[in-house]
């Protein structure tokens, strides 16, 4: 804690970042320990006697350019940090404590430094410690090396250029103008009115312009702009974006990639709140926090990542904890990508090599979502009322439903019904030296099981269970599964219950089956109690043997009256003393009511999200080289140092956490926030961001290439009011946006990334715009927006050997963002197109042109069927002459009439070979794949 | 040397032009150190590109164990572990490990015979992988991260835990390109009874192009979409793909100098070229008699019948220079019975399996020296982890042991016959020349010409690597 208590600095954003970056590593800079005492030893100067040791014997190493185990030994704020050892590299004032001291003299056991070559010689170890003792002073040119990376610093009160050209529509323009003449060159004419039609629609909705080849312009650009950012088919659009960022997907990942079938209100949530234009510091809230505002499916974000369930993890407590930092280390991943463009993860194992996150930093963070879990939430809102309401009266349905079960049992006189989670049987004291119990059938007619069998002796003070392997007793049965762990009798009798690393003896077939315990000696008992396993036992005897070796059956369920959770069929239930009508009534009654049960737990616990469940925040700590098992100190939670600080009271609320991050994340000084968005806005709509790496803006990361203009843009978006709709705008009604996209060889030779934007620079469509296109175009698109996904695979989930869907009916013709993300599946024909896997968050994708792109775009099943559609419905609008169809089939694929050379050709191929060939080549066209 | 900076306006992403011009247009600087980076023309992918250093091996056969394959019963001889047999492991007398407690020490299930001219002792489980013994460089001291399967193919394909990094075999063809243009450069050939519990991790390209990920087929699943379905004859087939480049030509002349534009139409070349190559490539019904029967191609055993198949399909990829073939010997589909999860009755499971490993990888190596192939050819066997060598507590079979496994090469480059590191006399941790699988990855690089160190690729703020920031090349074991 005492990083933070000394961290005087970090209240605001407009601090003298250096200096605040050394305070904050504790570094107590009082001008006496630098002084000449007369009276001690002499005083050590770093650069003239420390600086060459270190350089000789340990920089290659731990230096500037390569710092091993994380460690890097020529800054002062480095040194205190330590690398991936876990300690500070040095100990101010006390050389004995220090790290360094300890390597490089051989008092660390299995740690010598330098590892080869010639050792520190004693002079030099001396020299070392003297300058620790005296204080470690560094020059500050040392620290100096860290001026603040652009991104942290407050967004800059930029200016447009003042340029006086019309090409100029919007200030955008007047920044791009002015780098494009700095670099001697000039922008593109305006696009033609179709082209940019059809660029616009793509952009945002991911859909060509509804067919017809229109030779007017229907109104303005900047009217076409309006109404496609009204259009449900936006939020659509720009929820893949998201999604791909935070890498959502409805399957758990790894091995059994089990399903998340209520995963997808979160998708609904993001589109709806796209729609609506969220404000983006809302958006941000909703995500982080929105169970404390009934906003429950947004926080679906939290969870978007990979997780193990708890089965696939190792019973160890090392993997129990690896898991639980895995689950952890994907929820920092997600926020801090997402939203702050910073790559937290590298400072999970060490500080961070880079950026200025140290290792205690990620772990203060982590602690913001110390009470995060993976899991099912009730989701609130206008539905959960509904439920809430309809619970009520199947309650009473069922209390009704209770009530005359419970009188049919007296009626019949049948003893209470089995209580499965623990029965206990008691019968009259008797003599016994072993138990048996034959089950003939279980609850859910599988296979025999229990836990525990407990056989109790009958001495009323000291009873005791005399069933144990450590009393003597021996367990046989019938059989016994050979699972992954074995099912063996002997589990019956071992005294334990914990379901975590314990198991229960379950036989090996379904069916009657017995199990026999010997007692280790001959006593008086006079009850049995039996611990169920997944199953119970509903049709049993249990039989003591006496010592003369005959059985009498004690207890048996032969006048029990059934339990709800009993699923026998009625033909196989009997009861003594009841005929077959009465045992028909009986079980009916039964079903009723198990089904009343049933809806009334479903509708009691209301509609589910897989979304943050929240529960009371677990301690965290700092972890040596993130070793789960190697606990370090305490931290709280906290942004990292070089953000400020949340100041949130540990003990108050986990979720205030959240909430104090969401604030923090949206305070308009945050450097970071606005700059991440805007630029991955830009990206989206130009191809690449004004940073290439859109969730990196670290020193990693590439610098912008109109740094004014993203400031610029980024203070325009918060003074909006966080608007992302007002952000489209600005940006497509820019002469930038709407310039032609031909090449020009004089600017490909200044400028071939088109990074300064002397035109539009075309780019190939994902592999959702392409799959809505090829719909849109044979008439085929289903909109049908919101709820659950259509399936790609024969299973939403589970063990590998998923067999892709080849056919579609029109429920999969819904737009590909409904579709059901399995993680790490490559989706049929189009997961070639670098459709991302939801392994890894993907703020970019990349556009790499393959050969089995060509032979899924050209062969696949849906490519063909989609051709045939478009066929007919060309057919029905242009009639039957091939060269009509031809001009018709073209209009409608790419929005513009044929070349003469085009129609010809096209109507040659449908007189040979049909029409459905003329829309196969029409989906296979760069103008049809290609975003320009 | 090719810089960060000059490859950063060369990979696969968008449409690429002069390297200098966006050297001009952007202004920032980036880290010091200097990946190497492959130049890859966005048009031709796959062309071969040069390695680093001098190669070794020019291209790699990895046969895949998944389910984690026992090295106490195949490759790691333990005399003590036959003395000791039944008698807790001292020390760790209640070891819980993956599934729970642990039994007694269990000796090895197959008597070891020494194999070879080299007389190494391999089981009987394996007696004819283990008659090339003389081929081979066995690793005995491999450590891995995790002792859960999926993650723990994913180390050993990929290098993470995670699910979504880059394969070895996407690195190695995004780093070298393929010597046949004709097919993939990298193919991955799945078990004929499914897949293994990573799935199409163990070959997805991650975040680097998806150019790279490997093509999935085999003798059992052709490669899908090959040819147009059903009903499309090749003539209505030649015209739509003439009318097509035609509107794609006429597209590119309004356009000159668009290299995505070019690469496209180029993309469909090679797909033609494909959809002749890859038939004749996975055809293996023209192989010999005596060829089907050194496989055991010919066995009445459907299921080594069709792997050996998919092994004499391995042979002629990399025959025909496909860079890296993975082939995968195990499935997940029943949830561990199909591979080598031995966790309740070893000795029966890895009867059925060995079966169909064993002759066709035997096979394999000797079809691989006697057409020469191993001399440029690196062969990697390999597996997820090892297991304990107790059995787990109430069964017939061993638990997951992560800390000590056995993993071999062979071939180009290696050094043969050789064995490498050790574990304890029980066979449990590994001790000596204790391996991670980073260090088998770069070992595996190092072959072909590869600094494992200095192949990256810049992701989400971090040069990636194979090896993630980990492995050294174990240079004892090169020849």
């Amino acid at each position: 804690m005492s990083g933070k208590s000394s961290k005087l600095t970090a209240k605001s954003w407009r601090f003298v970042p250096a200096i605040a970056f050394v305070l904050a590593v504790g570094f107590v800079n009082s001008p006496s320990v630098g002084a000449v005492d007369a009276t001690g030893p002499p005083m050590v100067d770093y650069q003239r006697d420390v600086q060459p040791i270190l350089a000789q014997h340990c920089f290659s190493c731990h230096g500037a350019t390569e710092q091993e185990s994380g460690l890097r030994l020529d800054e002062r704020s480095r040194l205190l940090e330590g690398g991936d050892w876990g300690e500070p590299a040095i100990v101010p004032g006390n050389s004995d404590a220090s790290f360094l001291i300890r390597v490089v003299a051989g008092k660390e056991p299995d740690l010598q430094m330098p590892p080869e070559g010639e050792p520190l010689s004693a002079a030099q170890v001396d020299a070392l410690r003297a300058w620790i003792d005296q204080g470690a002073v560094m020059p500050d040119e040392h620290e100096a090396d860290h001026p603040q990376h652009w991104s942290l610093q407050p967004l800059s009160a930029v200016v447009p250029p003042e340029i006086d050209d019309p090409w100029i529509a919007n200030p955008i323009d007047a920044f791009v103008l002015a780098r494009l003449r700095a670099a001697g060159l000039e922008p593109s004419p305006r696009a033609a009115p179709r082209v940019l039609e059809r660029r616009v629609s793509l952009t945002l909705h991911g859909l060509p312009p509804k067919g017809e080849v229109q030779p007017e312009k229907p109104s303005s650009h900047e009217a076409l702009v309006d109404s496609l950012l009204a259009s449900p088919r936006y939020g659509e659009r720009w929820a893949q974006h998201w999604l791909d960022v935070i890498r959502w997907a409805e399957t758990t990942g790894y091995e059994t990639n089990s399903a998340r079938p209520r995963a997808w209100p979160y998708r609904d949530w993001l589109i709806e709140a796209l729609n609506r234009d969220l404000p983006y510091n809302q958006f941000i809230f909703e995500q982080l926090a929105g169970d404390t505002v009934g906003k429950d499916a947004a926080t679906g974000f939290l969870v978007a990542g990979p997780a193990n369930l708890p089965g696939q993890v190792g019973k160890d407590e090392e993997s129990m904890r690896q898991a639980r930092q895995d689950e952890l280390d994907e929820v920092i991943r997600t926020v801090s990508g997402a939203f702050l463009g910073l790559t937290m993860g590298c400072a999970r194992c060490h500080s961070h090599k880079f950026d200025p996150i140290a290792q205690r930093d990620y772990y203060s963070f982590q602690a913001i979502f110390a009470g995060i879990h993976y899991g099912e939430r009730r989701m609130r809102g206008a539905e959960n009322d509904r439920w809430t309401e309809r619970a009520i009266e199947v309650k009473k349905q069922l209390d009704g439903a209770l009530q005359s079960l419970e009188s049919m049992r007296t009626n019949f006189g049948l003893l209470p019904a089995l209580t499965p989670h623990q029965q206990v049987e008691k019968f009259e004291p008797i003599v016994a030296d072993a138990v048996r119990m034959e089950i003939r059938e279980s609850s859910n007619r599988g296979r025999a099981t229990l836990y525990e069998f407990e056989v109790w002796s009958a001495d009323q003070a000291t009873s005791q269970n005399v069933a144990l392997a450590s009393q003597g007793a021996r367990a046989t049965a019938s059989s016994f599964a050979l699972e992954n762990q074995s099912r063996h009798p002997d589990n019956l009798i071992d005294g334990l219950l914990q379901h975590d690393d314990r198991f229960p003896w379950i036989a090996n077939t379904a069916g009657p089956a017995w199990i026999e315990i010997e007692l280790g000696k001959t006593g008086v008992i006079d009850r049995i109690v039996w611990q169920r396993g997944s199953e119970f036992p509903v049709d049993y005897e249990i039989k003591v043997r006496s010592p003369a070796g005959d059985w009498r059956t004690v207890a048996d369920t032969s006048r029990r009256m059934l339990h709800q959770e009993d699923t026998r069929p009625v033909e196989i239930v009997t009861l003594q003393g009841i005929d077959a009508t009465g045992v028909e009534s009986l079980v009916a009654q039964l079903a009723r009511t198990r089904d009343l049960a049933s809806d009334y737990d479903r509708l009691s616990a209301g509609p589910q999200v897989f979304a943050a469940v929240a529960r009371a925040a677990e301690p965290s700590y700092r972890l040596k080289r993130g070793d789960p098992m190697q606990r370090l100190e305490e931290v709280e939670p906290d942004v990292p140092d070089v953000l400020g600080s949340l100041k949130v009271d540990p003990l108050a609320d986990e979720s205030e956490r959240r909430v104090a991050l969401a604030r923090h994340l949206a305070d308009p000084n945050n450097p970071l926030t606005a700059r991440v968005m805007v630029n991955r806005i830009w990206q989206h709509h130009f191809g690449t961001g004004l940073v290439r790496t859109p969730s990196d803006l670290g020193k990693m990361g590439s610098d912008p290439s109109h740094p004014e203009l993203l400031d610029w843009l980024a203070r325009e978006f918060v003074r909006s009011g966080w608007s992302l709709k007002s952000l489209h705008r600005l940006i497509l009604t820019s002469s930038t946006f709407c310039q032609s996209h031909e090449p020009r060889p004089a600017a490909l030779a200044v400028d071939a990334d088109c990074r300064l934007l002397w035109r539009f620079p075309p780019r190939r469509l994902e592999a959702e715009a392409l799959r809505d296109s090829i719909l849109q175009v044979s008439g085929k698109l289903n909109l049908e927006s919101s709820g659950p996904g259509f399936d790609f695979f024969n299973q939403s989930g589970g063990l590998s050997d998923y067999v892709p869907k080849e056919e579609f009916d029109p429920a999969g013709w819904r737009r590909m963002v409904y579709a059901k993300k399995i993680r790490m599946q490559q989706v049929d024909v189009f997961g070639a197109f670098d459709c991302p896997d939801a392994g890894q968050m993907t703020a970019k994708r990349s556009r790499s042109i393959t050969p089995v792109q060509a032979l899924n775009l050209l062969n696949s099943t849906f490519v063909n069927r989609q051709a045939k559609f478009f066929a007919e419905r060309v057919r029905s609008l242009a009639g039957d002459a091939p060269l009509e169809q031809a001009t018709r089939a073209m209009e409608l694929a790419l929005g513009r009439t044929p070349t003469e050379e085009e129609a010809r050709q096209l109507a040659s191929l449908c007189e040979q070979h049909g029409l459905e060939q003329v829309g196969r080549v029409l989906f296979n066209t760069n103008e049809f794949v290609f975003l320009q | 040397m090719i810089s960060r900076r000059t490859f950063l306006t060369n990979t696969c992403d968008g449409l690429r032009g002069i390297a200098l011009a966006s050297l001009l247009a952007e202004g920032g600087l980036l880290a010091s150190d200097e990946p190497l980076r492959p130049q890859i023309d966005q048009a031709n992918p796959y062309a071969a590109r040069p390695p680093m250093s001098v190669p070794r091996a020019k291209n790699v056969l990895m046969v895949f164990c998944s389910g984690a394959l026992s090295q106490v019963d195949t490759f790691d001889y333990k005399p003590e572990l036959i003395r000791y047999d039944g008698k807790p492991l001292p020390g760790n007398e209640k070891l819980t490990s993956f599934q729970g407690e642990n039994g007694n020490l269990t000796r090895p299930l197959w008597p070891f015979r020494p194999r070879g001219e080299c007389g190494k002792m391999v089981s009987d489980l394996v007696a004819q992988i283990g008659q090339h013994s003389d081929e081979i460089c066995y690793l005995h001291s491999l450590t891995t991260k995790t002792n859960t399967h999926g993650p723990g193919e994913n180390v050993m394909s990929t290098g993470f835990t995670f699910d979504g990094f880059p394969s070895m075999g996407s690195w190695i063809s995004y780093a070298l390109g393929t010597e046949n243009q004709d097919l993939p450069s990298f193919v991955a050939i799945e078990d004929p009874r499914g897949m293994p519990q990573a799935g199409p991790n163990n070959w997805a390209s991650g975040f680097l192009p998806a150019a790279f990920q490997g093509t999935p087929f085999s003798t059992t699943k052709p490669i899908r979409y090959l040819h147009p379905p059903g009903d499309g004859n090749a003539k209505s087939d030649a015209q739509a793909r003439s009318v097509l480049n035609l509107l794609n030509q006429r597209h590119l002349e309004q356009f000159p100098g668009d290299q995505a534009l070019a690469a496209r139409i180029a993309s469909y070349e090679l797909a033609a070229r494909m959809q002749l190559s890859i038939p004749e490539a996975a055809d293996v019904t023209n192989e010999s008699q005596h060829t089907l029967t050194l496989y055991g191609a010919d066995s009445t055993n459907g299921n080594k019948a069709a792997f050996g198949r998919n092994c004499i399909l391995a042979r002629r990829l990399i025959e025909r220079g496909v860079r890296f073939v993975q082939l995968f010997n195990g499935a997940y589909a029943s949830g561990g019975n199909l591979n080598w999860d031995g966790h309740s009755k070893l000795k029966e499971q890895y009867d059925v399996h060995a079966e169909i490993l064993d002759q066709p990888v035997a096979g394999l190596l000797a079809d691989l020296k006697q057409r020469g192939l191993l001399e440029s050819t690196l062969v990697v066997f390999c597996t997820e982890f090892g297991r304990m060598p107790m059995f787990q507590m109430g069964t017939y079979g061993r638990d997951h042991n992560p800390n000590g496994f056995t993993c071999w090469l062979a071939g180009a480059g290696v050094r043969a016959p050789f064995t490498y590191g050790a574990t304890d006399e029980f066979g449990f941790k590994s001790t000596e020349n204790v391996m991670t699988v980073h260090d088998f990855h770069a070992t595996i690089l190092h072959l072909l010409g590869l600094d494992h160190k200095r192949l990256t690729f810049y992701h989400n703020g971090i040069e990636r690597r194979l090896t993630d920031v980990h492995g050294s090349v174990v240079r004892e074991i090169l020849a």
